[in-house]
């Protein structure tokens, strides 16, 4: 049975499977680095390793809505290419495939970093690619590509 | 603030006051703040650390493209003042003469290093080595290569040689 989180941050939603997840923090500390991708706003610490937090937000729309997040999770997900922490506000969930509206993504309309739709309990939540988002939100190319609207696959 | 008696060191210099333990130096870090951000700084290399600098700047000595902001009288001479922040694109809440100069010892002289505040001394073992990710690496490139964690936070290890060349500059 695949399961997924569906979490939201700034009134973006979005999922990713249970077994992606390394674990989800509450109340971590973030830190600041200088020269950080336009993408990452921070970083935070796990097991004496620095992890960097993707804004998701600007999933969403342009502006960063992190600051309004006062309270939330840091959901650590495995990439292929390290651990990357996604925010979320204190809304998460863990749900079966089963509970969820898979909606069949037309690839053509596939916004950036996204590989499909769910609908749960009548919101949406977006099936994040996380290899291609953790890559290309570190290497500062993120604002590029948000600008071309970018409906990109990960190879 | 400081521990460890820097305070009392700011009028004598670090060397002056350390000497009985010079051994040790260099066992120890010296760690200080740059917008929020925590560096650490082997003390080995520091010389002094100057908390009032206002009456000692000349501002009108600069040579920005070299990373000068000022030049800072220090001990009957003039010595150039290298803001980081600008190189590390730090956003400073701190007024320069509210700085505090880290008076560093290059090749070829002194220098200043201004830092919003020198927080404590601390010996090394207190550090756990950390690795940059390599999802980092590329945004770290040409600023810091290291990183040590301090009760879990990360420090940046602060590389002088990356600031201030060792050539000469006359202010």
């Amino acid at each position: 049975m695949i399961r997924f989180g569906l979490f939201r941050i700034g009134g973006f939603g979005f999922a990713v499977t249970l077994e992606q997840i390394k674990k989800i923090l509450q109340n971590s500390t973030d830190y600041s680095l200088p020269h950080l991708p336009g993408a990452v706003a921070a970083v935070l610490v796990d097991g004496g390793e620095l992890v960097p937090l993707l804004d998701l937000s600007l999933l969403a729309g342009a502006e960063s809505q992190l600051s309004n997040i006062t309270q939330g999770y840091r959901v650590l997900v495995k990439s292929e290419y390290g651990i990357v922490a996604l925010p979320a506000d204190l809304s998460g969930k863990i749900v079966a495939e089963q509970k969820c509206e898979l909606s069949a993504t037309n690839e053509q309309k596939m916004n950036f970093g996204i590989i499909g739709k769910f609908i749960y309990q009548s919101e949406e939540y977006s099936l994040l690619d996380i290899n291609f988002l953790a890559l290309e939100m570190t290497q500062d190319i993120w604002q590029n590509q948000f600008d071309t609207g970018g409906a990109r696959r990960h190879k | 603030m400081l521990a460890f008696g820097l305070l009392s060191l700011k009028n004598q210099g670090v060397r002056t006051v350390l000497g009985d333990c010079m051994t040790v130096v260099g066992d120890r870090k010296l760690i200080f703040r740059l917008g929020g951000m925590g560096f650490l700084l082997d003390l080995s290399e520091v010389v002094e650390v100057v908390t009032q600098i206002t009456d000692s700047l000349d501002p009108g000595r600069s040579d920005i493209g070299q990373g000068i902001v000022s030049a800072l009288q220090f001990r009957q001479t003039w010595i150039p003042v290298v803001d980081p922040a600008l190189k590390l694109d730090v956003e400073s809440t701190v007024k320069m003469r509210d700085k505090t100069a880290v008076i560093l010892r290059g090749t070829e002289g002194n220098w200043a290093l201004l830092v919003d505040q020198v927080d404590k001394l601390m010996a090394a073992d207190n550090f756990q080595s950390c690795a940059i990710p390599s999802l980092l690496k590329v945004a770290a490139m040409g600023f810091y290569s290291q990183i040590q964690l301090l009760h879990n936070e990360p420090m940046i290890v602060f590389e002088p040689e990356r600031y201030y060349g060792s050539a000469v500059v006359s202010v």
